[in-house]
């Protein structure tokens, strides 16, 4: 074979093996590649894996913010703690259309101005903190823990409401009218001391036992200073039971009653008198004992008690509640000391209706729909009651060593009150009330004259 | 005594007497202890909770329930001081538990020395886990830093093995020959640059190199490397002990104020005290935990390999080990950029 054919055979034979080789070669970078592209999917994959636990198990210890309707509340991500920022205001109007001679100014005023703080610790102990700087004042209304040993038992300690009056026990926000009832004239407002509470027979009967330091009729601790004044302490028991609340029959379940009483012993000053003056729903006081220098005192033995109840079904509601404090009293005249037992006693009966047709409740409302201009109005209410306060003629009898001056205070005042609550949304609400209260006595040739009135509420709460 | 003074003490007894009982009363009958532990001790304290639950109520007649928690180390010191009431800790290391007791409070300093061997009631060390064969054989530390090695440890900010797993690197670089403190820091650079996953602890990185296939070799606790030999089988992983480890000592200790909020400080101790008992020695050791107990050790030496081991004294105790290469601004944050 000629050398240069040789050759030609020699370089094919060798760029043939080269094909061959790089194939191979090819084949081998692939394979290698591919395999490194699985690992970084496998990488990639546990990085996101890793990066969702994570994430996951910081969500689980992340404390919880919320914002609603209700409040704004942190939270604790087990639950456990959390404190919830609430608040109430009120801003009111009153106009004396006739105002029977007690002198009442027609006046815009803000009856409530309330940041709440609240909220739990350790799942155990709940805690409140109202102060008010509504009327010019700033008053701490409620500042006080709760223990929750169990449902059947709770430990209150600290300033709050007393466990008595059934509208005084229901939230200022609650309140279908501006102002409340009579009734709630007699009862203790918030009070300094222990209350022992709880639910028995899943939850059908609540009891409560309170043992604090006492106030007058209608008032709080804050009008003696919050402290006490003398070593007597007020025991104040309730019992309410809504004995068909998980029965079939829808008629039953919004039927509450019970009864509540309670005692004290106290003597007061001239400086203190510790007795009570009562005010009608526009707040014109119509009834006082005698005071200045040979004041009316309390002296002696206070009891107090009240049968009351509600009743919801639907869109209707009905409140009634009845309060007979008797109250030792005395005075020294120059004509010596007089002692009396006084018996005032105070009814009421307040019916409200949804006309836009939510449910009717003690705590709370839910209107169907929020105010939207053009769309939706939100909820309206009618809302009248009657209430009436006696104070018996004991306290009037005795000419000029009387306990309270006829000629000034009326024995009697008895109110009737129609009105309005337009519940814009949850939040929202515009009330309208017109009353007129009839007295007996109160002036020096006989019975006052009428008063007539329109209360209006301006209301935000949350 | 007056009338109203008898009725305000009547009623304040009566209040007292309603509250004072109730812990009381629940403590008699049962009690739960939280654990909050590191990552890979799982095994072990469901095996040595059954041990000494039993031991208890044999001896005290109470009930004892347990919560564990597990997550890497540092993580769940952290979480301890974030408030998970833990009424004892069981973690990687000591400085973890220093950490409680100086930011949070809830021990005192001195924790260490209430119990034997400074709170730590058993050791272990580090190896390697490799693929069954050792594909790329993997012999020592040098040949983790080599191309295309893919090394899966976790991350020294969370995790207490990950924390040994470096110092150890660290131990093994300043051995060669003209190791140095800049020399070390260069070794575990490039070692770290090899590492495609960090998990937060140790029980994740086993999963990411067992269960994942990630990695050519995993820097495991010696429990967790035994442990998954004993799972997976021998076939497909194999354990290759490197010339020089580290001694890791994990601690033990109550938090006091936990405890004692909880009614539960003498069970807690005797649930620590236990595990230096024959009993939760030979739990211990079962468990691939190098126990302290000299009898105990005798028993079970041939599952532990002998190797050279440095101890963090070597480094100046975990403070100054912390400080320097794991705290922020530290030699780790230097050379690691995820």
């Amino acid at each position: 074979m000629q050398p240069r054919l040789i050759c030609l055979a020699i370089a094919v034979l060798c760029a043939w093996c080269g094909v061959v080789h790089a194939d191979e070669q090819t084949e081998a970078q692939l394979l290698q590649r591919l395999e490194q592209q699985e690992e970084r999917i496998k990488v990639l994959e546990r990085k996101l894996e890793i990066q969702d636990e994570t994430a996951r198990t910081a969500a689980e210890g992340a404390p919880v913010v919320k914002a609603s309707t209700k409040g704004f509340s942190f939270q604790s991500a087990d639950g456990a703690n959390q404190v919830r920022l609430r608040g109430l205001i009120q801003a009111d109007g009153r106009f004396l259309v006739e105002d029977a001679g007690l002198g009442g100014v027609d006046t815009w005023q803000l009856t409530r101005v309330r940041p709440i703080i609240e909220g739990t610790l350790y799942n155990f102990v709940d805690f409140r903190f109202t102060p008010d700087f509504g009327q010019g004042r700033t008053v701490i209304q409620d500042a006080y823990l709760t223990a929750r040993f169990s449902p059947a038992l709770r430990l209150t300690a600290g300033k709050f409401k007393s466990p008595f009056g059934l509208e005084r026990l229901q939230s200022a926000y609650d309140i279908r009218f501006v102002a409340r009832a009579f009734p709630t004239s007699l009862a203790p407002n918030r009070d300094i001391g222990l209350n022992f509470e709880g639910d028995l027979f899943g939850g059908k009967l609540n009891y409560a036992l309170a043992y604090a330091n006492g106030v007058i009729d209608g008032g709080s601790s804050e009008a003696l200073g919050d402290v006490d004044v003398d070593d007597k302490k007020d025991w104040i028991a309730r019992l309410f039971t809504q004995p068909f609340a998980d029965a079939d029959s829808f008629a039953l379940r919004g039927l509450g009653f019970g009864i509540a009483g309670s005692y004290l012993k106290q003597t007061g000053t001239a400086a203190q008198p510790l007795l009570p003056a009562f005010r009608t729903s526009p707040q014109q006081t119509f009834f006082r004992y005698r005071s200045g220098a040979t004041p009316t005192i309390a002296d002696g033995e206070r009891l107090r008690y009240s049968p009351q109840f509600y009743y919801y079904v639907g869109s209707c509601g009905l409140l009634g509640e009845y309060v007979q404090v008797s109250q030792e009293v005395a005075r020294t005249t120059t004509a010596g000391t007089r002692r009396a037992t006084i018996n005032t006693n105070a009814w009421q009966l307040a019916a409200a209706w949804f006309v836009t047709g939510e449910e009717e409740t003690f705590r709370g409302y839910t209107p169907n729909s929020t105010f939207i201009p053009g769309q939706s109005w939100g909820a309206l209410e009618l809302v009248a009651r009657y209430h009436e306060l006696d104070i018996n003629d004991e306290a009037f009898a005795g000419g000029g060593a009387s306990f309270a001056d006829p000629t000034v205070s009326a024995s009697k005042a008895a109110s009737l009150e129609i009105g309005i609550n337009w519940y814009l949304n949850q939040n929202l609400k515009w009330e309208l009330d017109y009353g007129v209260t009839r007295f007996d006595g109160g002036t020096a040739t006989g019975d006052r004259d009428d008063e007539k009135f329109f209360l209006t509420r301006f209301q935000l709460g949350f | 005594m007056s009338d109203h003074r008898y009725t305000r003490r009547l009623v304040l007894t009566a209040a007292l007497a309603l509250v004072v009982p109730f812990p009381a009363v629940h403590a008699a009958t049962t009690v739960t202890l939280l654990n909050v532990s590191y990552d890979p001790t799982r095994e072990l304290y469901v095996d040595y909770n059954a041990a000494f639950a039993k031991y208890w109520k044999a001896k005290t007649g109470q009930d004892v329930k347990f919560n564990q928690s597990h997550g890497g180390s540092g993580k769940q010191a952290r979480t301890v001081i974030d408030g998970l009431a833990a009424d004892v800790v069981t973690l990687a290391l000591a400085a973890d538990i220093d950490a409680i007791a100086t930011l949070g409070k809830l021990l005192p300093l001195n924790w260490q020395s209430r119990l034997p061997h400074n709170s730590s009631p058993y050791t272990s060390t580090i190896v390697f886990l490799v693929r069954k064969g050792n594909p790329k054989g993997i012999r020592d530390w040098g040949d983790l830093v080599k191309p295309g090695i893919s090394v899966i440890t976790p991350n020294p900010k969370t995790s207490g093995g990950a924390r040994w797993n470096y110092l150890a690197a660290w131990a093994w670089a300043l051995r060669q020959p003209g190791g140095s403190d800049q020399s070390a820091e260069d070794f575990v650079r490039r070692l770290y640059k090899n590492v495609p996953v960090l998990d937060t602890g140790a029980r994740g990185s086993t999963t990411t190199f067992v269960q994942r296939g990630i990695g050519d070799v995993l820097l495991a606790w010696e429990n967790e490397a035994l442990l998954a030999i004993r799972e997976l089988g021998s076939d497909k992983v194999q354990i290759v002990v490197p010339s020089l480890s580290i001694l890791a000592e994990p601690p033990v200790a109550v938090v006091d104020k936990v405890a004692l909020r909880h009614g539960t400080r003498d069970v807690a101790q005797a649930y620590l005290e236990y595990l230096y008992s024959k009993e939760g020695q030979d739990i211990v050791a079962r468990n691939y935990y190098r126990p302290r107990d000299p009898e105990v050790a005798a028993k079970y030496a041939n599952r532990f390999p002998q190797l050279e081991l440095v101890t963090i004294a070597d480094f100046g105790g975990w403070a100054k080990a912390q400080r320097t290469h794991f705290a922020a601004g530290g030699v780790f944050e230097r050379i690691y950029a995820p």
